[in-house]
This record gives structure tokens, sequence and C-alpha cells, in this order.
């Protein structure tokens, strides 16, 4: 006898088996078209580029479950086996209807590697099913959260597995087909079995195997298991080149595309909570929670029949004020498997709450009106900012027709800060004895713009933005170097077409050391560590220069401490946060962040950013690491090697 | 309910290193930014939040020179509906009389149930003007009100008094009111709210249309003068710091040691 599987074998009424698929099918096309209207309903834009990168990005990502792998081989070994589990399934039940209704060809050995594939694909389900359960109830994960949702979606996964094999189990002990041995795991249980009593209950369990598959099919859309279709599709678009938003429309950011369909996505993970350094400091935030926020919060506006979720986690009424939190570090993105970028949705989510006006936080106002009135976030002065170089002798690119190379950009915050005005002096210093033809803008350096950008002020952003272009432009200023990573990211990818070209000053540092225009002078017998500023590595991703600069220097040390490069963790002070210190809980970022660098029993932390500079500063005498720890920044630890002081 | 609301631009001395005019009148405003008077920012507030929760509109007036629309635009884009600017030309000189009179003149004819002023302006500090403007038009008043409830054509409000007291009034409508600072949390006025109202139109007044003649209003029209302005003189005990930040630090310290203040 030929292998093959006899179809709706022992069966009657087969018409409801149609009726019911076709509800099921239903539903799950009903649920996904939801989705698609809703994000068409509250996208600023709804167009989806082709793009060839993208479509190989989501292929390989999803196929091989790159980024669930990436730093958590449990977790992604656990992912593969659902994933391809579930895929073989679904396309074995496609073949199957193929053979059915088109032409048979499940016959003879084809049949037989299609049974063991099957086989096969339900034990993978099976198994990563298991090791999803023991993960999240017995392992505990903390990251991973145990809502109703979450034991209902894995329960009727392995109640469709089972049932699935028992089935088949009591269809093998009353065939007993030769060929059995191919379909191991249904041939062992119909082994267990005896021939009436298998004769008698198939035909109930096949039914009751049918209505769970079915189910699960329905209730896809409305669970989190809509990241089936939704993880691939923000792969996608998260891919793909960002609609350019015109002039016009620039005035008010709101959500496109790659935000909706990343907040339906996203499968609660909790991967970014896991990196969040808010929520790591056990402040009121999580980039998850403001996810299942802002889904809840989309779905309530934009659809009519509100929520599709049944099992939805509820209501976060609190988000509205917890949006300030978020230092806009970046770690999540690093981590979250579908290229969600959280920050960028609050950065919209506070242009929104700015332009209303009434839930800014009072300090922040205050902060914005400095900004506003005297181009710092600091002092309630514009004469004040160049102050720090008084005793230099520097040219000021807007009192002389002097050619220079390169335009020095301070920054507010090293322009005014006693201890970041060091990072000024000694860059300067640098740059004077290394020969550079340079100059500053003196007081009427304006605001790059970076912290209206990040607290959503899109207006003065844009006022901040054309004060700087037509500066630069009436001083003919092509090349700028900035201290800060947050100027020179938002230079370098912020600016519209910026006609000059930006770099940080670790770049600067890296060139003159590559040219040999630097001399070190001092053997400098010191161990330190590096501290990644978020602007400067996670988003412009310059993690080697610095690195290449500090080993330049004879003598010293580098050591690096658990969380360095694309892991490094955030000092607390980006994204507005700097300026909202009444938001600090009892445990400061920056606090964990020092006690790692001298974990590593570096006598230097060295870092090369202002706002990371006042914050590990503070942190190290909060911490009372005062006598063992010291904090630099780089520019000050290569003028001392080069002879500046004698302080190390 | 409608409400009318006066405000004022006044210079944002803080942090400012303030000298006076060579004449010893006034402080050199030349280097110091404007903005609104923060007394009558809680009012403008207090204003729109009313206007939000019963309807009606809001209608803001102001004397000052064209910079002074600053302060206008500002309370537009907070959710002021219209804004009137009386020219201070003819008001050269003036007392807090001469002010309110100005005031009064621009908001007599009005149909409004609220007048609300701040307490007192940051600058001169007469703290008169809603008091003068409730006594002409014949209005029932409270000042420093640090809450207010609207009930059927009456108003209950919340004075702040001396040692954290506080007295309920209540009053008929339409009354005035002066706005103690705290009374709420101002919104947050965005560059793009304030793009926003940059087409509405705001009214002009200068004293001959209100009326007011020379004799009225101005140095003529006053009855306080002002002689002479003077920064506080460093009285004994009191000592200035002066040398590099670390130089001041050590002697602080120093001081705070030998007074005994840490053991």
């Amino acid at each position: 006898m030929i292998p093959h599987r006899p179809m709706f074998w022992h069966i009657e009424y087969v018409w409801l088996f149609y009726v019911l698929a076709a509800v099921a099918g239903g539903l799950f096309l009903a649920g996904v078209a939801a989705h698609v209207w809703v994000w068409k309903r509250a996208a600023r834009y709804f167009r989806i580029p082709f793009s060839q990168k993208a479509v190989k990005k989501t292929l390989v990502d999803a196929l091989l479950g790159r980024r669930v792998f990436q730093g958590n081989m449990a977790a992604g070994a656990m992912h593969f086996l659902l994933f391809w589990g579930f895929l073989v399934l679904f396309i074995g039940t496609l073949l199957l209807a193929a053979h059915h209704y088109v032409h048979p060809f499940l016959i003879g050995s084809l049949y037989l590697g299609f049974s063991m594939a099957m086989e096969i694909g339900g034990a993978m389900l099976m198994l990563g099913l298991l090791w999803a359960i023991f993960r999240r109830y017995i392992q505990r994960i903390p990251r991973l959260e145990t809502t109703k949702e979450d034991a209902l979606v894995v329960a009727w996964l392995v109640l469709v597995v089972l049932s699935g094999f028992v089935v088949e189990g009591l269809r093998m002990a009353f065939q007993h087909p030769q060929w059995g041995g191919w379909s191991f795991v249904g041939n062992c249980i119909g082994n267990l079995l005896t021939i009436s009593a298998s004769e008698s209950l198939y035909p109930y369990l096949w039914w009751v195997h049918t209505l769970l598959a079915l189910g699960f099919i329905a209730v896809i859309p409305f669970t989190k298991l809509f990241h089936l279709i939704g993880a691939p599709a923000s792969l996608y678009v998260q891919n793909t080149p960002k609609t350019p938003l015109a002039p016009e429309d620039e005035t008010v950011e709101t959500l496109d595309l790659a935000d909706l369909v990343f907040f339906d996505a996203c499968m609660r993970c909790g991967r970014c909570v896991e990196v969040c350094p808010s929520a790591g400091v056990g402040e009121p935030f999580a980039p998850r929670d403001f996810v299942q926020a802002m889904r809840l919060r989309l779905w309530m506006e934009y659809s009519p029949f509100g929520d599709v979720r049944f099992l939805s986690r509820g209501h976060e009424k609190k988000m509205a004020e917890r949006i300030w939190y978020c230092t806009t570090c970046r770690a999540c993105l690093e981590v979250c498997p579908i290229y969600g970028a959280t920050f960028e949705a609050i950065r919209k989510m506070r242009a929104v709450a700015i332009e209303e006006g009434t839930q800014v936080p009072q300090i922040l106002i205050q902060t914005l009106d400095k900004l506003y009135r005297y181009n710092n976030p600091w002092e309630a002065s514009k004469k004040k900012r160049a102050a720090w170089a008084k005793e230099l002798d520097l040219v000021d690119l807007t009192k002389t027709e002097k050619e220079t190379e390169l335009c020095y950009f301070v920054g507010c915050t090293t322009s005014f800060d006693t201890r970041a005005q060091e990072i000024a002096r000694s860059f300067s210093w640098i740059l004077q004895k290394a020969g550079i033809n340079f100059g500053i803008l003196g007081k009427k350096e304006p605001c790059c713009g970076d912290i209206a950008r990040r607290v959503g002020e899109i207006g003065l952003f844009h006022e901040q933005v054309d004060a700087c272009l037509k500066l630069f432009s009436n001083y003919g200023i092509e090349h700028v170097v900035t201290s800060s990573p947050h100027c020179f990211h938002t230079f370098q990818n912020e600016y519209p077409e910026a006609p000059f070209k930006a770099r940080h000053y670790t770049q600067v540092l890296h060139d003159l050391i590559v040219q040999r225009k630097m001399e070190f002078e001092k053997k400098l017998e010191v161990t330190v560590t590096y501290h990644d500023p978020c602007y400067l590595g996670r988003y412009n991703r310059i993690f080697d220069e610095p690195r290449e600069v500090i080993r330049a220097i004879p003598g010293i040390r580098l050591v690096e401490m658990a969380h360095h490069g694309p892991d490094s963790l955030c000092c607390g002070g980006g994204g507005g946060r700097m300026w909202q210190e009444d938001l600090d809980g009892e445990t400061k970022m920056s606090e964990i962040r020092i006690k790692e660098a001298h974990a590593t029993g570096a006598q230097i932390l060295i870092t090369a950013c202002p706002l990371c500079l006042i914050m590990l500063e503070d942190a190290r005498k909060t911490s009372g690491l005062e006598e063992e720890l010291r904090v630099m920044d780089l520019n000050e630890l290569v003028a001392e090697a080069m002879g500046k002081g004698n302080n190390i | 309910m409608n409400i009318v609301v006066c405000i004022k631009q006044v210079p944002e001395v803080t942090d400012a290193e303030l000298e006076i005019t060579k004449d010893g009148t006034d402080i050199d405003k030349e280097d110091l930014e404007m903005s609104i008077n923060e007394w009558d920012n809680y009012a403008v507030e207090e204003a729109v939040r009313i206007k939000e929760a019963h309807g009606g509109k809001v209608t803001v007036v102001t004397l000052g020179d064209e910079d002074a629309e600053d302060v206008l635009r500002r309370a537009l884009a907070m959710g002021a509906d219209e804004a009137i600017l009386i020219d201070e030309e003819d008001f050269e000189g003036s007392d807090a009389v001469g002010i309110a009179k100005g005031l009064y003149a621009a908001v007599k004819d009005l149909d409004f149930d609220l007048l609300f002023t701040g307490v007192q302006s940051s600058d001169d500090a007469w703290g008169q003007v809603g008091l003068l403007m409730a006594e002409w038009l014949e209005l029932p008043f409270a000042s420093l009100a640090v809450k207010i409830e609207l009930g059927q054509g009456k108003a209950l409000v919340q004075r702040e008094l001396e040692a954290n007291t506080l007295e309920q009034v209540e009053l008929p409508l339409p009354a005035a009111v002066t706005i103690q600072t705290g009374i709420n949390e101002p919104r947050y006025v965005s560059i793009m709210g304030i793009r926003k109202v940059r087409n509405i139109e705001i009214q002009q007044r200068t004293a001959g249309d209100l009326g007011l003649s020379d004799m009225e209003i101005g140095e003529q029209g006053s009855h306080v003068a002002q002689r002479r302005l003077s920064l506080p003189e460093e009285g004994e005990g009191a000592e200035i710091l002066t040398g590099s930040l670390d130089e001041i630090c050590e002697r602080a310290a120093q001081i705070i040691r030998d007074r005994g203040g840490v053991a």
C-alpha cells in the first residue's frame, strides 16, 4: 500500500468544518483589517515605500529571529522553536489543502517526508511552548509579565498542539499503518491506546482539535499574538526610508506609520524594561508601559469599537506625566526585536504636551523660558556665555576678519557650568598646542536646539536652527567641532541639509593623533575606564575613536565596565532630564554608573560629554567615592598627557 | 462667563545685574528681557480655566508701548480671545492712579462678569490698580485670591491672609478680584502657540480715544511723583566675597565654621 493520509477520516458533517473555518478566517481577516484601518486613520502619512533592503532585513530578522537571539540565546532558541514549529505546521496545512483540493501529490515517499516534517514541527512547537512556560512561570524572568493574556495564549497553543497529537495517535491506533514510524509522536501515543477506544473517541477529539485550532486563528489579531503579523510588518516599515516631512508639516509632529505598527506589534517581551535606565532605578516609567498605553490610547481614539484586545492590560492613567522621565538614551532600540524607537514616540508625545501646555512640569517651563529668552538653559544671561574664555587668547569669529579652518562650538552647558568649562579650556589648549587655526563664537554663540527638540518644543527648535544657520552663514563657517555629543548629533542628524560639517571633539582628537599633530610629553601610569555618552555611542556609533585616543597616551591602561559600547548605561542627563532634578528618585542613574566604574578598579572615569561629566561628578560625591575615583573629560586627560598642568 | 484681565509687561530682574539710569528715577531696562508680570500670568491662567469650564470669552488689556504686544499675544496663546493695547505715550509719569484710569476707561464699557488683575506688579508694586478699578466700576472686590469657585450669579473667593489662614468671601457677579500667585499652575506657552495667534487683531487705544485728558493722567494727573531710585547699600555685617570660585567657597566655608555653623 502506498503511504498516504485519508482526509476527513471518520468525520461527519464536513460542511460544518467549512463553515467554522470560514468564520475563523473571516474573524482573522477582519481583525487584521481593523488594525490597518486604525493605522491609516491615526498616521500622519500612510505610505509604504518599496525597499529591497527592508525586504531583505525583514526576511533575515524574521526567519532567523536574529534580533531575538541577540544577547539572549535562551529566548532566541525558544522563539526559534515556536516560530519554525508554527511555520512548518502552517505550510504543511497549506500543502495538505492543496493536496486535497488541487492535485493529490502527498503520496508515497513525499508523504512520508511530509509526515515527518509535520511531526518535527509539532514537536518543536511543543518544546518551545514548554520552554516558554518554564521561563515565564517557573524561572520567573523578571522582564516577562504574567497577565491573563499571557496565560491564555500559551495555554491555548499547548492545547492545540496536544490535541493534534492525540488525534493523530487515535488514528494511528486504529489504522496501524506500516509507515507509522514516520509519525513518531503520534505513533507513540497510538501504541498506548486500544482500537475500540480510539474509534469512538476519534471524531470527538477531532472536533475539539479543529475548534481549538480555528479559534486560535480567529483570536490572533485580538491578542498579543497579533505580533505574528505586526512584527514582520514593523521590521519592514522600520527599515524603509522615513517619509521626509515638508517644512510646513514639521510644526506639529504626530505619530507616523512606523510608530503605530510598532505599538501594535509589541509582544511585551520587556527587553526594553530590562535596559531602560529610568526603569532600572525604580522610576515610574518603562518603555513597554508607554507603548502599551499608546496602543490603547490610539485604539480608543481611532476605532469605533474601542480596543479590540479583549485581554488588554487596562489603562495607564498617569502616562501623560511620565513621558518626561525618558532620557532618550536609545538603549531600548538597541534591544527591541522589532526596532521600536520608543524615545522617538515619546518625543512626539512631548511635542503634543508642549503645544497643549497644561501638563508641562513647572520646572521644565522655567528652563524653556530661560532657553527662549537667554538662549541657554542655565543662566539668565547672554553675556556670561564667553566668560570661560576670558583669560585665554582665542579668536572670536564674530569679531574678526581672519580666516580660520575650524569653528569650536562650545555649547550651552560647557559655556556656563563651572565644571564643564574645563572641557572648553582643555580642548582649546590642545587645539592651540597642535597649531590648529580655530575660533569660537563668543557670546553670540546660540543654542544648537538639542534641548528644545528633546523636550518637544518644536517651534523653539526651529527658531534656534534658523538662528544657528544664519550665524554660520554670516561668518562663513563650514567646519564645526562641538564639545557636546548632543550638539553634534543635532547638527549632524537633525538640521535640514546643514551647509556645514559637524564633528565631535573626539573625532578631531583622533584625527590629530592619526596626523601626528599631537605630542604626548608625559607617561600617565594610571588605569582608566571609559563611559560612552549615549549621543556619541548609540546614536552616532562613535565607540572606537575615544578609546583609540586613550590608548595612544603612553603608560595608560584602559579597562571596560560591564556595560560599555552599545550597552553603555545612561548618566541620566539626556532628554532634558539635566534640568528636571525633581524627577530623580532615591537612586540616581549616575550613581549606578559610577559604582560600575568603581568596580573596574580604575582610578579615573573618562567621558566625552559635558552632561555625563556633571552627572558623574555629582554621583561620585553622593556615592562617597571622592577619594577613590576621579571623573575627567577626555580633553582633560589628553591635555594632561600633553603637559598641561600636573594633576595626575 | 466673560472675564477681563488686566496685565502688564515688566522687566525680568531675578538674575539680572541692575543699574540705575543717569537721572536716577528708574532702572536701566536697555539690556533687560521683558515678560509678563508674574501675578498677571496666574490671572490669565485662572480666567482661561474658568472659560474652559463655563464658556464665555476672555479679554486681556494692557497699557504699554508697542513691545507690550508680546504679553498680549502670549495671553492669546494661553486661550484669551481678545486683546486691547492702550498706548502708554500720554501716560508717561503716571502713578498707579493714572494707570488705573487708563485701564478703567478701556474696560468700563465692556460686557464682563469678572475683572481680574494680579495682586501687584513686580516692578512698581503699588498693588492699587485692581482696587481702584473696582471702586470706580462700583464692583464688589476681593484681593489676594487663591481659589475661585463659581455659583449661581456669585463667586466664592478664598483669600490668603496672614499665617496661612484663609478667608472665604462670597461676591455677587459682576465682581473684581486680584489674583495671588499659586492659585494655579500656569500652562506653558509654546513658540508655535504664539505663532498661531499672530493674526488675531489687537485693538489699539490711545488716551485720546478713551477720552482722557492730560490733566487726568501722566505727570500732571498724578498725585505721586517718582523722585529717586537707589540700590540698597551694603549694610553692617554684610560681606561680598570676591575672587575665584575656589577662593569664594573656601572663604564661605571658613566663615560658616568660624561662626559655629557646622560643629
